[in-house]
């Protein structure tokens, strides 16, 4: 039998791969397929991963589902761009709009953890505004959650993360301290303090989610740059090696490459279990609830291709809005050269941060936006430097060799909600016989606008620093949410605070696709700390009689 | 719910035996054999003691010489992986050199005059620890944020060019109780030694512990181990300072345990850390990395050497009441 995560599943035969020992294995629980155990949750990525552990840890039987393999990082993971890629859902989706999205690297993730395994660990929370936009902001819509219950899970999710943040944050209301000491900045994010200090905003180390200190069987970070990749050491918190090992403990299955086509649903309108596609065939798993965590793209996808005679427009669909007011986050860069050497690439990418433009409203357009550090490795800069600036051949060699003097901040925008931003089914199929997504993406005025200031602000942050042959990045784009929004009523949204459907009272979403507006930070802290809330919420519901199952 | 802070495997079980020897030892310091005191009748001016000034001074040059080394070793370690960018860089390991080569003589010489070259060398010790705090605290303003936390943690350490200082002083005043004419009680500037020693050795401690306290606070306190350097020492410090202003001429067991669990405590304290080492990434395997990385292994001597100075002039008090 293949030992190949690619193509051979693992977690079989009661034992998954433990993640912190080369070859070494941890016992599972394994449920029998015909009876129904009490939660499937289909992804175990920032949504699913926290959702398994805790809803394990509550008592309840628990298997997730992750399309994806289930790597052991001290082993599978390489010191090698290209290798990595492997971490990326490149499954083929179409894309179109007038501004269509590129699909894969930094909106997706295929394997257990999701794409926490290679995220860039950016650990913040919203302010406290967003959770209220349209009553308190004037854009976007509200949020049905109040964001001082958030903030107590944002307290759980960094603990249960190790975050490392600075002693005190700079913006919002006050927040206990992280658990772990920020990480020493690096030469690109002292760039981007002196800029900032230049500009008189403030400026913080970047709250992140690799520790700064050994904890359990992570090591202390080691600074080795391939963040936005697999982390070969285990130093960064992914859902991998942080809630999944505990929801193992805990007594949950997980089913690796094993991928979710359909849910069903019973006579009487309850979803009663999942189809799901592994080692070459298809299973049936009988479920009393039903938990959906495949992200923007993938929930939708499933909630659409699950449709039945009762209800033809796909599952929790009644209102409609299932795969509408998809939202990305505006990722525009601006980069310079320094005089002196930066070597941008030592340490994770992000390590300072100045929101000046999420809690100041000063501006001409709805929506906040933060910038970041930047330390792209030497694959992906090329292929910046060749597709938004159009270098090739002689002129990209010569550009590269500066690659050491390099300097770059980064956008994370709020792109606000627009229901023609969508995610539908296409008549393509993929290798499971399953439609694929047909992803819509257009800009609208406000973010162009946001897009904009946003450039000059950064472009000026790095001329006050002395950087020479700037340059903007304008076509990026990363993070993604909406598809599944939730609300306070059944017409305007398809899932109410506690992620579940309105329609089918068994089927939940809990992913980054239930976020009603997408705020100017990367979501998957609020990701995290929504499901901990939805896991919470379960246990109370259940406790009270209002579950019956 | 699982426990997915602390280690599995050989690091949780070398945690433990460590621990529990550290507790051992502890414990055995309260029954260990204290030093035979005088036993003072109030009625009867007690004669000083040249052969017991020598020790004293004796003891000074080992508590001297302790913190030498650990200086010595934490500098080299730490300067050689700022790659001597300066090369006032090189100052501590010369200077720590040094003190410990005279500390070492010291410790053997039984005579009862100070040495001109010791002397020497112990002033230019305590002088190269103030530089090297001015140059510490240059490094830290310059940097982006100036004096923050960042720049606290990684900055250069400011609190560190300051133990390299202490062991000149100890030195210094090692050599003075040395120079105590027979038949008087040791004295430095016009105070009695034991007490300007115990004062010294009490603020050594604290400022160490302020030190420690930094590192293990960037450090998030992720073993609670972590806690005893910044627990105990406190005490220690506050013990002594209480024993170098009260009346002198008296046993003070108490003081004599604290000052003892702080010299085991400094030295477990390198055993810990030596686990530390082995806890990031490649363990011991990847040595060359992890022991500039990792928790500084000859840092947590320090508190041994102040400790010891600690015991020298709790001696000093105990046999030459001045009161």
């Amino acid at each position: 039998m293949s030992d190949d995560p690619l193509i051979t599943p693992r977690a079989v035969h009661g034992r998954a791969p433990d993640v912190f020992h080369p070859g070494g294995w941890v016992p599972m629980k394994e449920y029998p397929l015909r009876e129904p155990v009490d939660f499937v949750v289909i992804g175990t990525g920032a949504g699913g991963g926290p959702l398994i552990a805790r809803l394990a840890e509550y008592g309840y039987s628990v298997i997730g589902f992750d399309a994806g393999p289930y790597f052991r990082p001290l082993e599978d993971f390489a010191s090698d761009e290209a290798s990595q890629s492997q971490l990326f859902w490149t499954d083929e989706r179409l894309v179109d709009g007038a501004n269509p999205l590129k699909m894969g690297a930094n909106n997706s993730g295929r394997a257990v953890g999701g794409s926490t395994v290679h995220y860039a660990m950016v650990s913040l929370r919203f302010r406290p505004e967003w959770f209220r936009s349209r009553t308190l902001l004037g854009y976007g819509t509200d949020w049905p959650l109040d964001w001082r219950e958030m903030w107590r899970y944002y307290v759980q999710a960094e603990r249960d993360l190790s975050i490392a943040g600075p002693v005190s944050y700079p913006w919002g209301p006050k927040r206990p301290r992280y658990p772990y000491r920020a990480h020493e900045i690096n030469g690109a994010a002292e760039v981007l303090a002196r800029g900032a200090e230049a500009m008189g905003y403030k400026w913080a180390e970047t709250p992140l989610a690799t520790v700064s200190a050994p904890r359990g069987d992570s090591p202390s970070c080691v600074y080795r740059g391939f963040c936005r990749v697999g982390c070969s050491t285990n130093a960064k918190q992914s859902q991998l090696v942080t809630y999944i090992p505990r929801a193992l403990a805990a007594g949950a299955e997980i089913r690796d490459l094993a991928m979710v086509g359909r849910i069903e649903v019973d006579a009487a309108g309850r979803a009663c279990g999942v189809h799901y596609h592994r080692n070459g065939a298809w299973h049936f798993q009988a479920a009393r609830n039903v938990i959906v965590a495949g992200y923007a793209i993938e929930t939708p996808r499933l909630l659409l291709n699950s449709a039945t005679d009762r209800f033809r427009d796909g599952l929790a669909n009644s209102s409609g809005l299932v795969g509408r007011y998809l939202m990305t986050q505006s990722n525009q860069a601006v980069y310079g050269v320094m005089d002196e050497m930066v070597r941008w690439n030592k340490g994770p990418p992000s390590l300072t941060i100045t929101e000046h433009w999420n809690y100041d409203d000063r501006k001409d357009f709805h929506g906040g936006y933060c910038w970041m550090a930047q330390g792209p490795l030497p694959v992906e800069w090329s292929a910046a430097m060749s597709g938004s600036r159009k270098l090739w051949g002689a002129r990209l060699r010569e550009k590269m060799a500066d690659y050491n003097h390099q300097v770059g901040l980064k956008m994370v925008g709020e792109m606000l909600p627009h229901p023609d931003n969508r995610v539908s089914l296409a008549n393509e199929k993929d290798r499971y016989g399953l439609p694929v997504a047909r992803v819509t993406y257009s800009w609208h005025d406000n973010d162009k606008a946001m897009i904009q200031h946003a450039l000059g602000e950064m472009q000026r942050s790095l001329e006050l620093v002395g950087a020479k042959d700037i340059w903007r990045q304008e076509n990026d784009t990363n993070h993604l949410a909406g598809t599944a929004r939730m609300g306070n009523d059944r017409k305007s949204s398809v899932v109410n605070a506690d992620c579940r459907s309105w329609d089918i009272p068994n089927l939940w979403i809990c992913d980054g696709s239930v976020f009603p507006t997408t705020g100017g930070v990367n979501p998957s802290l609020t990701i995290t700390a929504i499901a901990l809330r939805t896991a919470d919420r379960i246990q109370m519901l259940q406790q009270t009689g209002q579950l019956n199952f | 719910m699982v426990n997915t802070r602390t280690p599995t495997g050989a690091p949780r079980n070398a945690l433990a035996l460590l621990g529990s020897l550290t507790g051992a030892a502890l414990v055995g310091a309260l029954y260990s054999r204290s030093q035979p005191t005088v036993a003072h009748s109030p009625t009867k001016t007690p004669v000083p003691d040249f052969a017991k000034a020598n020790l004293a001074a004796r003891r000074l040059n080992r508590a001297a010489g302790t913190l030498a080394l650990s200086v010595l070793f934490d500098s080299a370690l730490e300067h050689y992986r700022g790659q001597f960018r300066n090369r006032a860089m090189y100052t501590p390991l010369v200077t720590a050199a040094m003190a410990l080569g005279v500390s070492a003589h010291g410790t053997m010489d039984q005579r009862q005059m100070p040495h001109v070259v010791r002397d020497t060398v112990y002033v230019l010790t305590a002088i190269a620890g103030l530089a090297g705090t001015g140059f510490h605290l240059f490094n830290v303003r310059r940097k982006a944020g100036g004096v923050s936390w960042q720049n606290l943690f990684y900055g250069a350490p400011v609190g560190a060019p300051i133990a390299i200082g202490l062991s000149g002083l100890l030195g210094y005043l090692s050599e003075r109780v040395r120079e105590t004419p027979s038949g008087q009680a040791p004295m430095v500037w016009g105070l009695p030694a034991g007490r300007v020693v115990g004062i010294a050795s009490g603020l050594g401690m604290a400022g160490t512990t302020g030190e420690a306290g930094l590192l293990h606070f960037r450090g998030g306190f992720h073993d609670p181990f972590m806690y005893l350097p910044v627990t105990m020492p406190p005490v220690t410090a506050l013990v002594l300072g209480r024993t170098a202003l009260g009346p002198a001429g008296t046993e003070r067991r108490a003081t004599r345990w604290w000052l003892r669990a702080t010299a085991i405590l400094g030295l477990s304290g390198s055993a810990f850390h030596a686990i530390g080492v082995g806890r990031d990434m490649g363990g011991w395997r990847n040595w060359e990395q992890n022991i500039l990385n990792g928790p500084p292994i000859p840092a947590p001597p320090a508190f041994t050497g102040l400790a010891l100075a600690g015991l020298a002039a709790l001696s000093l008090l105990e046999d030459h009441p001045d009161d």
